[in-house]
């Protein structure tokens, strides 16, 4: 997975970090039992303060995200914590509310977003189920 | 649990014939801290530095390093801290290693692995004379001869200035790998700086110094999550925005710039009630804070 961290979100360092493992969890990006960076290689390559890093990942160790294994690092736990589904809507919404926006300027109405929509859905399924097939 | 404050300044005064160079400037700094010293060229933070490090005697009012005056306790304070200036000097005829022989025959304690590690992380040869060095490798040198004693306070003095993105980023990386390593409670870092932008991750807690005097002073989350930069877009230009405490406002045809020093929630309102086409919000970094800061003015927010 990969962390970034953004000044500008107005939200605290230590909870961005907290907040993208579980989405990375959530998402598929880091799976039960793959290893988290090390607090300190991590803190040196964000360029951020170890502390914040150690913060958050007591925050995530608190919440049951990850777990550390004293002598091999810290691991994201099987049967996590996941994000409750009103959570995970609300991590959709920005997505949604950002192309009804563009579909507003860019004059698409409302008929052909929702076919573009149902479309693009169709699609992915089909994707989804084809590689599914090969594997 | 030691609660002593590794620095406290408190209405530090230092006066230069007529002229203030700091003026009641105070200022607290908790253990296991990144601290951030901000302010323009002459706004005093060399002075207040030098006043920390006994080179200077406070005019009036009063400095202490681990609750000790630096001017009666000055060795006790030295053993337990370490300083990188912007300039370092050292012996021309002295190589690497003897001036890392030379600069831990001063202390107590001196870590060789540490040493050993940054020598080669930083491709150090170290049989090279002093004079040989480029700038950035004179700042290597430096900060290891400042690590390695694993001190209780990391001072720096602009470390970085001058020196290519490269070095600059490997200096904060080793900072925060090196010297962030020990236990917590027993590594506090003071950097003054103007590259702001390059330590906002390291920072927890700053203050902004101008003419001498605390400005501001704020824990960097608190200070993202308050000042606030909002944009609108209006579908015609709207007439003059009323919007009193704002820190600024740019009006530019039919897009609005505001800068707001909390109270951003109240802006947002007013925009939203005048029917924008388009409303962001975003905090402002610590160096657009700082940038924005000199119009706050000698009263705190």
């Amino acid at each position: 997975m990969v962390f970034q961290v953004d000044f500008k979100t107005g939200k605290p360092v230590y909870l961005q970090l907290v907040d993208q493992v579980r989405y990375a969890a959530a998402s598929g990006g880091l799976r039960p039992g793959e290893p988290l960076p090390s607090i300190r290689p991590l803190a040196e390559e964000l360029r951020v303060n170890r502390n914040t890093v150690a913060k958050a990942y007591t925050e995530l160790e608190s919440q049951g995200v990850i777990e550390t294994i004293p002598g091999k690092g810290c691991f994201l736990k099987e049967n996590n914590s996941p994000f409750t589904k009103p959570v995970r809507q609300k991590l959709l919404l920005k997505e949604v509310d950002e192309a009804v926006v563009m579909a507003h300027h860019l004059q698409v109405d409302r008929e052909a977003f929702l076919a573009l929509v149902k479309e693009r859905l169709d699609h992915f399924e089909r994707k989804v189920a084809s590689h599914e097939e090969k594997s | 649990m030691n609660e002593t404050p590794v620095i406290e300044i408190k209405e530090l005064t230092r006066r230069y014939g007529k002229q203030d160079a700091v003026n009641g400037l105070s200022l607290t700094v908790r253990p296991g801290r990144c601290y951030g010293f901000f302010g323009r060229n002459g706004a005093g933070k060399t002075t207040t530095i030098k006043c920390l490090l006994n080179l200077l005697r406070p005019t009036a009012g009063s400095v202490r390093v681990f609750g000790l005056d630096p001017q009666r306790d000055e060795v006790a304070v030295k053993s337990r801290l370490a300083y990188v200036p912007d300039v370092v000097a050292f012996y021309p005829w002295m190589t690497v290693r003897d001036t890392l022989k030379y600069l831990a025959s001063f202390r107590a304690h001196w870590n060789r692995d540490i040493e050993a590690d940054l020598l080669r992380r930083f491709g150090l040869n170290a049989a090279q004379k002093t004079t040989a060095l480029s700038k950035g490798q004179r700042t290597q040198l430096a900060l290891i001869g400042a690590i390695c004693p694993e001190p209780e306070l990391l001072l720096l003095d602009e470390p970085t200035s001058g020196l290519d993105p490269i070095v600059r980023r490997e200096f904060i990386q080793t900072v925060i790998g090196a010297y962030q390593s020990g236990d917590p409670g027993s590594r506090t870092v003071f950097v003054s700086t103007h590259l702001i932008s390059e330590f906002e991750g390291l920072i927890d807690e700053f203050t902004i110094i101008e003419q001498g005097r605390e400005l501001l002073t704020m824990e960097a989350d608190a200070a993202r999550d308050r000042f606030k930069k909002i944009r609108a877009r209006f579908a015609q230009p709207p007439a003059k925005l009323d919007l009193p405490g704002a820190l600024s406002v740019k009006q530019n045809g039919r897009e609005v710039e505001i800068l707001a020093n909390g109270s951003s929630d109240e802006f947002i309102a007013k925009l939203k009630s005048l029917q924008p086409e388009e409303l962001q919000t975003e905090s402002l970094t610590l160096e657009e804070i700082f940038v924005a800061s000199q119009s706050l003015g000698p009263s705190k927010p």
